[in-house]
């Protein structure tokens, strides 16, 4: 009897929460079929808005550079995070310079931000998308690196033992043995990566300079304007696109637990 | 020859990662620390006035988003460890979706319920509980809200991640043994999952104090939080000195606050 309500009230109460998550994300997605922009009620069924985001240059610009600085800032972290590991699999000593890559959990992005842009003027770096990929790739390298550390940790080191012992160098050690373990959670810290340097806002906007536009700096503008059916078209696009990435993540996350 | 190769050579690949995170994440803090010296003295006679009622309220904001995002965050949890069998993964990828879509988009959607004309007004006009439309937008309680929706995801993922690995059976013990179900709650299942509800905290307190967007959009500009402050100075164009030196005091603030939180928790772990 006890057990039975506790159970339908943290049923219920879980509900509510799901409704409170999804409810202005219906709203907003419904929206962006209506004929008519939004203070009006509902109109009828429509595609025009979405042909009209299709061939608006400025979105697709920002979607470039969007997608150029989040493919850079994933390969260079990636890259750098593996070999961070290497290091650490050869007997480097890394357990004092990994407390180095926890920074980025105490120390909140605006204040990173604003680092970086001091940073840049005093340096005299012109703001563009080298400035960009740099803020997005120490973004990235604070979850990757971690992230795979842990892993590799959790790793059966009698595998790289054998392995060393039946005379293969510790490349080749690491590549046909360590790497293809660490695949899966690999494959999800790109992945998370480049969804999170593709979200970003924060340091887009302190690092972009005024010339360049990311995709979440194109909707702040626009929603600055006042919001026209067009963005609910790019939002129910945007939706569609990370349920797919968040999908391939759960499925890998079943493998490597990044969360 | 070849043992000194096989001996640098990990080194030399793992530096440039190090390397990365010293010139463009530690070398920017100095960088903040040289633009800001000499201009701590702009801020002595407003320490005790305009300046710190703003470092105060991003706390209350923060430490408001960080209580009901916990209140709301540790139920679903639960259920989500413990009763949602076959519809787990579903519901994960539910409260993952939010996490891995753009903040923005969501401001945008509550727009369209707060408004004027939103969901909220238009369903209580219709049911002839008001006259007249609230003023739902552009106030405290909207920044609480869209904190509150924003930051839900990263308090559920950690407590979850805790609660997953936690072992039903120490639950039905303490029962069997004649705690009630609240005494299991606040000496069992609660001193046990603290790491995730630290680890949940870290998330949501840290950015939440430093948040610029979602105060400014859903505010409107009738409050200073941190981040308006810091934007507004190290955006404009001689105030650089003035936002770096602010920074580094609410850094300090920022700092000392997480680690009385923390402090808290462990009391809380310690004392069963």
């Amino acid at each position: 009897m006890n057990r039975n309500f506790l159970f339908s009230g943290i049923t219920f109460y879980t509900l509510m929460v799901y409704l409170f998550l999804y409810i202005p994300t219906i709203v907003l997605v419904l929206f962006s079929f209506n004929t008519v922009a939004f203070p009006a009620p509902w109109q009828g069924f429509t595609l025009h808005w979405y042909y009209e985001l299709y061939h608006s240059p400025h979105l697709w610009h920002a979607f470039y550079v969007s997608c150029t600085v989040a493919l850079l800032s994933m390969a260079l972290s990636t890259i750098m995070g593996v070999f961070f590991v290497f290091y650490a699999i050869q007997g480097g000593k890394v357990e004092e310079f990994l407390l180095l890559f926890y920074g980025n959990l105490i120390i909140p992005e605006i204040v990173v931000a604003v680092g970086l842009l001091t940073f840049f003027s005093l340096c005299s770096i012109p703001l563009g998308i080298a400035t960009l990929v740099i803020a997005h790739t120490v973004l990235g390298l604070g979850y990757v690196v971690p992230l795979l550390y842990t892993r590799f940790r959790e790793l059966d080191y009698r595998l790289i033992e054998a392995s060393l012992d039946l005379g293969a160098s510790p490349l080749q050690t690491f590549f046909k043995i360590t790497l293809p373990l660490l695949k899966p959670s690999l494959v999800a810290a790109c992945l998370l990566i480049f969804i999170i340097s593709f979200d970003d806002f924060v340091l887009s906007y302190f690092c972009a300079g005024s010339s360049m536009q990311t995709l979440p700096l194109y909707i702040l503008s626009t929603a600055r304007t006042g919001i026209s059916p067009v963005v609910n078209a790019l939002s129910t696009v945007l939706l569609v696109l990370s349920s797919a990435l968040v999908l391939i993540l759960c499925s890998l996350n079943a493998r490597s637990r990044i969360f | 020859m070849r043992k000194l190769f096989e001996s640098v050579l990990p080194f030399f690949l793992g530096a440039p990662g190090l390397l990365w995170q010293i010139l463009f994440f530690y070398l920017p803090l100095v960088c903040i620390f040289i633009m800001s010296s000499g201009s701590f003295s702009y801020f002595y006679p407003f320490l005790n006035s305009l300046y710190a009622r703003v470092i105060l309220r991003s706390l209350l904001l923060a430490g408001a988003t960080t209580g009901i995002t916990l209140c709301m965050a540790y139920p679903t949890a639960y259920f989500l460890a413990f009763f949602a069998q076959r519809l787990k993964t579903f519901l994960l990828f539910l409260i993952i979706l939010p996490f891995c879509t753009n903040f923005l988009l969501h401001v945008i959607a509550w727009f369209f319920v707060l408004e004027q004309h939103g969901l909220i007004n238009t369903f209580l006009l219709n049911l002839h509980i008001i006259n007249s439309p609230l003023q739902l937008l552009n106030n405290v309680f909207a920044v609480i809200l869209m904190m509150v929706y924003y930051y839900l995801p990263f308090m559920v993922l950690p407590i979850y991640a805790v609660l997953e690995k936690f072992d039903y059976k120490v639950i039905e013990a303490s029962l069997d043994l004649g705690a009630t179900w609240y005494q299991t709650l606040a000496r069992v299942v609660i001193p046990l999952t603290i790491p995730g509800i630290q680890a949940g905290m870290f998330l949501v307190f840290v950015p939440a104090f430093g948040e610029f967007a979602i105060p400014e959009l859903m505010g409107g500009d009738t409050m200073m939080f941190v981040g308006t402050v810091v934007s507004y100075y190290i955006l404009g164009s001689r105030t650089a000195h003035l936002g770096a030196s602010f920074t580094l005091i609410s850094v300090v603030v920022l700092i000392i606050s997480m680690c009385t939180l923390y402090g808290i928790t462990e009391w809380i772990r310690g004392k069963r």
